[in-house]
């Protein structure tokens, strides 16, 4: 399928007709999507026309620097493979070739509006799926959709498979979501466990601000079962873990303080519920026990728990995937968190910091304001929500559905049609599944940047995104500061993704509801709870408008009454303490403790241990690669990393082709064998459509976030 | 008159190639093209994986200028190494005298074949890469002429890099260069580049740079 043909040469760019030399060179701005944080690391442009011509970091944004993505997003922008008009398949489902061709934004829209009102009337509206993958941008426009329509069966990529398990264990044991922070001039020691801020960001580029603290003195504890450029750099003690085994390790580090009496005594009585359980668990989990389950050898685990202990106040940094992709996910990232909790880290300078003045009426773009998603609305269909049974301790707590059995679901005829976003079929484990089970629906569209085959030859329509230089929404903000971006006419026919929402929304029936399709309206709509509208960002193009605090920065907010919403001192848990024994889990009959469960078993025919969804910095996920050339160009292949020593025992060198299989199935790739990975791991990148990881993992779920167990599978390699 | 130079400090390198693709943005060099490349050591004893930047060192004894035949390449009164396009006949000499192996010949290539995407139709006289010519670093002297760093330096989000006037007493990168070294001291190029190297990895990354010059991943 040549999807170039389909676009007619008169309308492929306006450049041709004013070539950007003879124009005055004008600046813009906007963010970067190139990971998958929403609008983030921001980005200043120069511009001739609507031609962006050369990019930098935009100067005084909160996040202070690009990274290679960021760059090629320019290249991206004109890459002439993109999508730019709308099209439907023209070929049965289930053809080679779905033999899509260009049809005009009326059709689209006719048609999909077609498919909601029919599927409203013969199964109701609950049976269409609403979905956000990569970017997280359109989130809150396509809640309000999905609110209005009827269904509160939405999800997103977060609800799949980052993210939110390590923001649930952070909710039932803190009581509010934290990924940990970056060290301030108190913090004396930082945990970093089970992410590399070197490539994944989290909160951004920030490697250069851990690098100060480093030279300031700050101490690095850094758990990873690979040697990262974080640990490289930074690790005073690297902790190398054997993959999902989180739980044991926190437990043997936790035993050491305790015996040793370094936990904070007072904090531990007063403030965490479950703590005479929690030693009582903890005893079993000896330096030389911890060892033999982990890996670590038991003088390090010893050495890291004092150095965190005794350097007070310690910080902590978790990622968003990091420790939660394995079958015990929501408890093993539970017990990392307890570690802090029993030193007295939480709320207070240097440490863990529930923020004292978020921003009124908002919330992060990853959930998205209350209100504009018609939150209300959704809760009130709750009782249709398909993942109610199989999730309950995370349906009480996320309006997004956990989507992982979405296979089932469509086979026995719940869901009907299905709304995505930027969404990629790659994510799931075993993605051959999923993609028969869209390709059986009656309806499904896909909204994106570029023809992706893995997902789009499975649904029936694809629309054309405008890219972030052509995205008015959403705006972005950082603690109380807000940006607005200004951009440049999209290319072809594309329409941001905000656009797209509030206009099937329009045409389903409330055009007001949803602005006429009017994205600066809607955006306006939010903008005008702190009293200001997409104008006045505008008129503080670069320097950001700050709604000020009506509280002042506090710390130790359990004791004040300021951290609950009923205004009582404690955590906001049902107990008012950090729970280290979760009552919602005791309630939903789960183990309350942060137990370890031993991990998928390696065994003779598959005696090593497979991770993917570790980050390489110029790849995200399925996107990048040939997006844009640049990045292509520093790494074409899927690569398999794997420790020098088990490379050589299987006769494997580098560039050898290799076949990766595990008992649910083989993909192949080229060797790359590195001291990157401990002996007895092996980690690929996932993403590969031509070695998509997912394939050989099973649907193996932890029970009570459902996050898929991406890094504890028993596998092979073998030289081809 | 100045004596530009660069600092590297690999205790803060983390071979994410943001400086390999800004230089790229900036100076739309053309595809197999790197002015900027990292490179990774390993040391298995060490336990230890360093990467560093590898690029023209703007050398004061650059063994590439008294290789050309046509007398292309030239120290500008900054003591910045540039190759003059219109004297290069692409002979391929300076590629092969260069011991840091950073000079390339411009390949007939474009990112999208026979495409020219727009923000290359009108290309700044940098930006420009005839085929056949040899390319390297210009330590970006069209931005420095405009008071700003080079492409790598501002771009890097690990601050791994200073940049500075070596003769310049008051220049920020002088509190940096006591401990660092240059690679391949011994070539006596007197590279205008230093590093800080950690756990005493000079030589592991002086072979790689004889073994590897292309950042063969």
């Amino acid at each position: 399928m040549d999807l170039k043909n389909t676009a007619p040469d008169a309308e492929s760019s306006s450049q041709k007709k004013t070539p950007a030399g003879q124009q005055k060179e004008e600046i813009g701005y906007t963010f970067c999507d190139g990971c998958n944080e929403v609008p983030f690391c921001g980005i200043k442009f120069y511009k001739k026309g609507d031609t962006v011509t050369n990019v930098e970091s935009w100067p005084g944004f909160p996040t202070p620097a690009l990274c290679s993505k960021g760059y090629a997003t320019l290249q991206r922008l004109y890459n002439p493979n993109r999508l730019l008009y709308p099209m439907k398949r023209t070929n049965p489902k289930g053809s080679l070739d779905p033999g899509f061709i260009r049809i005009s934004w009326n059709e689209a829209y006719d048609t999909i509006v077609d498919h909601l009102k029919r599927i409203r009337e013969e199964h109701g509206p609950h049976t269409v799926f609403f979905y956000v993958g990569d970017p997280k941008e359109p989130r809150a426009a396509v809640q309000r959709l999905a609110a209005y329509y009827g269904s509160p069966n939405y999800g997103t990529e977060s609800s799949t498979a980052c993210w939110r398990a390590a923001h649930l264990a952070a909710l039932l044991t803190y009581g509010f979501p934290t990924a940990g922070d970056l060290p301030t001039k108190e913090t004396k020691v930082m945990l970093i466990w089970g992410t590399n801020p070197a490539y994944s960001g989290s909160p951004y580029m920030c490697h250069g601000e851990l690098a100060d603290a480093k030279e300031r003195g700050t101490k690095f504890i850094v758990v990873d079962p690979r040697i990262t450029p974080t640990a490289g750099t930074l690790a005073d003690i690297h902790l190398q873990v054997r993959p999902a085994t989180t739980a044991a390790l926190a437990a043997g580090m936790m035993h050491v303080i305790f015996k040793e009496g370094l936990h904070d005594k007072e904090f531990c009585d007063n403030w965490i519920h479950g703590i005479e359980e929690l030693k009582d668990y903890v005893k079993d989990f000896t330096p030389e026990r911890t060892e033999e389950i982990t890996w670590v050898p038991a003088e390090q685990i010893i050495a890291a728990a004092r150095l965190y202990a005794t350097h007070r106040p310690g910080g902590l940094k978790v990622g968003a995937q990091g420790t939660t992709h394995d079958s015990n996910a929501t408890n093993n990232h539970r017990a990392i968190l307890m570690v802090p909790a029993i030193c007295g880290y939480i709320d207070i300078p240097g440490g863990i910091i529930k923020p004292s003045a978020p921003l009124e009426g908002m919330a992060p773009w990853h959930d998205g304001p209350p209100e504009f998603c018609l939150r209300e609305t959704m809760n009130q269909m709750r009782d249709l929500r398909l993942d109610l049974k199989a999730f309950p301790a995370w349906a009480e707590k996320f309006h997004e559905v956990q989507t992982n059995y979405l296979v089932e679901w469509i086979k026995e005829g719940k869901v009907k049609a299905f709304l995505g976003w930027a969404f990629n079929v790659m994510i799931w484990p075993q993605t051959h599944e999923y993609q028969k089970a869209i390709e059986r629906l009656e309806f499904s569209m896909a909204v994106d940047y570029f023809y992706r085959p893995w997902t789009h030859n499975y649904v029936d329509l694809v629309l054309p995104a405008a890219m972030n230089y052509e995205r008015l929404a959403p705006f972005a903000f950082f603690k109380r500061k807000i940006f607005g971006r200004t951009p440049v006419k999209p290319l072809g026919e594309c329409r941001e993704d905000w656009q797209i929402a509030l206009e099937i929304g329009a045409r389903l029936g409330d055009q007001d509801l949803f602005f006429h399709g009017d994205v600066e309206a809607a955006c306006n709509d939010i903008l005008k709870m702190w009293g200001l509208s997409y104008h006045d960002l505008r008129e503080n193009q670069q320097e950001g408008v700050l709604v000020p605090p009506t509280n002042p920065e506090l710390f130790k907010k359990y004791e004040l009454g300021t951290m609950r919403m009923d205004g009582k001192p404690g955590f906001p848990t049902p107990t008012g303490k950090v729970e280290a024994l979760s009552t919602d889990l005791e309630k939903h009959g789960y183990p309350a403790l942060p137990e370890y469960k031993e991990p998928l078993q390696t065994t003779e025919e598959f005696p090593l241990v497979l991770i993917s969804g570790s980050r390489v910095p110029y790849i995200t996920h399925s996107k990048w690669r040939e997006d844009a050339p640049w990045l292509f160009e520093l790494q074409t292949e899927p690569l398999v990393t794997i420790n020098p020593h088990d490379a050589a025992k299987r006769h494997i060198a580098k560039g050898d082709t290799v076949i990766l299989k595990t008992a649910y199935g083989h993909i192949h790739a080229k060797a790359n064998p590195t001291i990157m990975v401990r002996s007895g791991v092996v980690s690929i990148m996932h993403g590969w459509a031509k070695a998509n990881v997912n394939e050989i993992i099973p649907r193996l779920f932890d029970p009570i976030s459902g996050f898929p167990a991406f890094k504890e599978i028993p596998c092979e390699v073998e030289k081809c | 008159m100045a004596r530009y130079g660069i600092f590297v400090d690999l205790n803060r390198c983390t071979g994410c190639m943001t400086c390999v693709i800004a230089c790229k943005e900036e100076n739309l060099t053309p595809p197999k093209v790197w002015w900027e490349r990292i490179l990774e050591v390993e040391s298995e004893p060490k336990n230890r994986i360093v990467y560093f930047r590898l690029s023209c060192m703007h050398c004061d004894d650059a063994p590439c200028i008294p290789a050309c035949p046509e007398q292309a390449i030239f120290r500008n009164q900054d003591g910045i190494v540039l190759i003059d396009d219109e004297k290069c006949r692409g002979h391929g000499e300076c590629v092969k005298a260069c011991p840091y192996g950073v000079i390339d010949i411009n390949p007939d290539e474009t990112y999208f074949q026979g495409e020219k995407l727009p923000y290359e139709s009108t290309p700044d006289p940098y930006q420009v890469h005839p085929t056949g010519k040899a390319s390297k670093c210009t330590l970006c002297v069209h931005r420095i002429e405009q008071g700003k760093e080079p492409a790598c330096v501002a771009a890097c989000p690990s601050k791994v890099m200073v940049f500075g006037d070596l003769d310049d007493p008051k220049s920020p990168i002088q509190s940096k260069l006591p401990g660092s070294v240059q690679l391949l001291a011994a070539q006596n190029t007197q590279s205008k580049v230093s590093y800080k190297i950690p756990d005493d990895l000079v030589k592991e990354i002086e072979q790689k740079i004889i073994d590897n010059p292309h950042m063969d991943r």
